[in-house]
């Protein structure tokens, strides 16, 4: 990232805090404008409607403009590749003089140019390396390996931590397609979550860039759980990923590992979230941690379904009420440095997106047979108010 | 940590911008000595809900000859009534305007209990059949029910409920009762027509909800989920016969675009760009142009929003 530019980026993270501090009524107008005037914006933004049209057009346009080349010159595979390759490097050169000269950032074109430009540079490269007489599997390692280098440096150079969670995805893929793929992932992920962790703290780090670290950390510890997942295991997911196909892992001595390693990756997430305070561990590990609840399920079947699922509900209908209470009734509304309180984040959004998901657990009409009174998919379901009616 | 945010709450407190307590806490939370959990509790509440419900409805299906209808209906009942009763017991005083509860869990109670109440009318309405050939009215009475509740404990989520159920009643009630009336022996045209009634009515409702100041905050999700329906159902007919589809996306997408710019409501903007940029291109592709003409046109035309769209924001943003 460019010095001005990490310098913008760490102005517009004060600006947001102060945002949410008078959001939550913490400020009043004078000191936000006091934040505002200390830590100014020079940067061409757009709101998140217009970010979100202009990515869309700026994309459609992108790629309609090379599908037209394409059709009127009608090249070979080979020049394709090539004017691909070109045509993405023009995209990324763009990219660079919207976030540079023009100061663009949040703008929607400059994500867009720098997706699709990526997206060329990689597909037009496999078309030129599958013309040099590179075929599936040797050609995928090499995609990989690219596609990490060129998101690697685009995350560096841009700060979107978009780039950084797909470098660390072609990473793991890469690694996938060695024989020892699965053992791979495990030593790459325990090397990164601890060099990562550190990073993400660093002052030196513009904020972007530390948010990109943070992409990068909740792959790896994804990837992790994944290697050593029971079901991931039995099943060879690493392995059907490789080049060398399903390879199934069922009978192997170190499935005890994948086991203990099923239930203790959230545990110890969950564990490390609470000691640090650090949300994306605590986050992470709770999803993790129902993934290996539906996998112990899946093994061992302890009750009927309705019953793991109706008690796992009020489980954690129970367990949040009570974590909230214990929270609450702590010195201050805290205990151990955690409070249950919103403090400044924006409750609207989690409203406008639970709403959005009150509305697709409502009922849904679909044509069906005119005197179908049965409960089957089809002409409209029981279940007023957002019942599945799924009986 | 925010380190950056952490200096800037040292900075503003010798500037005299924050009082002693603001830097204090500010700077606790940006140092990551303070953190919230308020989202993952929310998360885990609302997904615990949800993961019950599918739990209950598995019981019902899987039980109900083994344990009884009866039984079953009561058990549901009870259980709604239940947290219907804890909602009551805790509510705020009924105002017009927005009410806020000061329990974390309220909402979520009252969103399982209005989910629990719809699952045990819908099952006494299968067992016992007590509309007959009206069955699908079960979704009406559960839609007024769960505007009622909405209403009473101002909940804007069971309120997008009580609206969804509302829209899936009129699709219901189409398909399987109302077919002749509509259009004949195409569904797919009876569904389409009753998505833009019920938009319009959406929409309706939520100019009353601002007019007559009745909840009024509840008019963004009536007026999302009117748009929604009447975009999304001028949308789906693009692919049949009809041109009128794509007139009518193109006229409504852009009167919808340009009203939401002039109130500055920026969602509704977005959706009415895309459906009549959707809509125009519909039209366009009608003519079925060459595979090069196409792609020029969708570079060509969605450059020209985009320019569009940058020039109107460059005018925003200068001062008058």
């Amino acid at each position: 990232m460019k010095a001005e530019a990490a310098e913008a980026d760490r102005r517009r993270e004060v600006r947001e805090a102060a945002q949410g501090w008078w959001r939550a009524g913490a400020i009043d107008e004078a000191a936000l404008a006091a934040v505002v005037s200390a830590y100014p914006d020079d940067r061409v933004r757009l709101g998140p409607a217009f970010r979100t049209l202009a990515f869309i057009f700026t994309a459609l346009a992108l790629n309609a403009l090379f599908f037209f080349v394409v059709a009127v010159f009608e090249p070979g595979a080979d020049v394709a590749g090539a004017l691909s390759v070109a045509f993405g490097l023009l995209l990324c050169v763009l990219t660079d003089i919207q976030i540079g000269r023009l100061k663009r950032d949040e703008g929607g074109t400059e994500a867009a140019t720098a997706l699709v430009g990526l997206g060329y540079m990689i597909g037009g490269a496999g078309l030129l390396l599958s013309e040099a007489g590179l075929r599936g599997g040797a050609l995928f390692p090499w995609l990989f390996a690219l596609a990490t280098v060129l998101f690697a440096a685009a995350a560096q150079r841009w700060g979107m931590a978009l780039f950084a969670g797909l470098a660390g995805l072609s990473l793991f893929l890469f690694l996938a397609q060695s024989r020892g793929g699965r053992l791979l992932w495990i030593a790459a992920a325990l090397v990164m979550i601890p060099l990562l962790t550190r990073a993400v703290e660093s002052p030196r780090l513009p904020p972007a860039h530390r948010r990109s670290g943070q992409a990068l950390l909740a792959v790896a510890l994804v990837a992790l759980y994944a290697a050593l997942h029971l079901g991931s295991w039995d099943g060879g997911f690493v392995e059907a990923l490789g080049s060398s196909g399903t390879q199934r892992l069922h009978d192997s001595p170190l499935r005890p590992v994948a086991i203990a390693g099923t239930a203790l990756v959230p545990l110890c997430a969950i564990a490390f979230g609470i000691r640090s305070r650090r949300r994306l561990f605590l986050d992470l590990g709770l999803a993790l941690g129902i993934a290996s609840l539906v996998t112990l399920r899946f093994y061992v079947h302890v009750a009927p379904l309705w019953v793991v699922l109706t008690l796992g509900g009020a489980a954690a209908i129970a367990a949040a009420l009570a974590a909230r209470r214990f929270l609450a009734s702590g010195p201050g509304g805290e205990r151990g440095g955690f409070t249950a309180e919103p403090l400044f984040e924006d409750l609207s959004r989690q409203g406008a997106l639970e709403t959005v998901a009150a509305v697709a657990t409502a009922p849904g009409a679909r044509p069906a047979a005119a005197d179908d009174r049965t409960l089957a998919p089809g002409g409209g379901r029981f279940g007023g108010g957002g019942a599945s009616g799924e009986y | 940590m925010r380190w950056e945010v952490d200096a800037a709450v040292v900075r503003l407190r010798r500037e005299g911008a924050l009082s002693a307590g603001q830097a204090d806490l500010f700077g606790r939370v940006a140092r990551r000595e303070l953190v919230s959990v308020h989202r993952e509790l929310r998360l885990l509440l609302y997904g615990g809900i949800l993961v019950a419900m599918t739990g209950v409805g598995l019981l019902v299906k899987q039980n109900f000859e083994r344990i009884g209808p009866l039984a079953i209906a009561a058990a549901l009942g009870v259980a709604a009534a239940g947290c219907l009763g804890w909602v009551h017991r805790n509510a705020p005083p009924f105002s017009w305007g927005e009410t806020r509860s000061s329990d974390f869990a309220f909402e979520y109670l009252l969103l399982l209990g209005v989910l629990l109440l719809g699952a045990d009318l819908a099952y006494v309405e299968a067992q016992f059949t007590p509309l007959g050939d009206a069955w699908p009215r079960h979704l009406l009475i559960m839609s007024v029910v769960s505007a009622l509740l909405a209403v009473r404990y101002d909940s804007r989520i069971v309120f997008s409920l009580a609206l969804s159920t509302f829209a899936a009643w009129r699709g219901v009630s189409v398909v399987l009762l109302e077919k002749a009336f509509w259009s004949g022996p195409d569904p797919a045209g009876s569904l389409r027509a009753n998505a833009i009634g019920c938009g319009l009515a959406f929409l309706l409702l939520a100019a009353a909800l601002v007019r007559f100041e009745r909840k009024a905050h509840f008019e963004p999700v009536a007026v999302h989920a009117g748009w929604i329906l009447i975009l999304g159902a001028l949308v789906s007919g693009l692919g049949g016969d009809n041109v009128a589809f794509g007139v009518l996306a193109v006229v409504v997408g852009a009167g919808l675009a340009a009203f939401a710019f002039r109130r500055a409501r920026f969602s509704l903007f977005v959706l009415g760009v895309l459906a009549a940029y959707t809509g125009l291109s519909a039209l366009f592709l009608r003519a079925d142009p060459p595979f090069a003409v196409a792609a020029l046109w969708f570079a060509l035309t969605s450059l020209a929003v985009l320019a569009a769209l940058l020039t109107v924001h460059q005018r925003m943003r200068r001062p008058a």
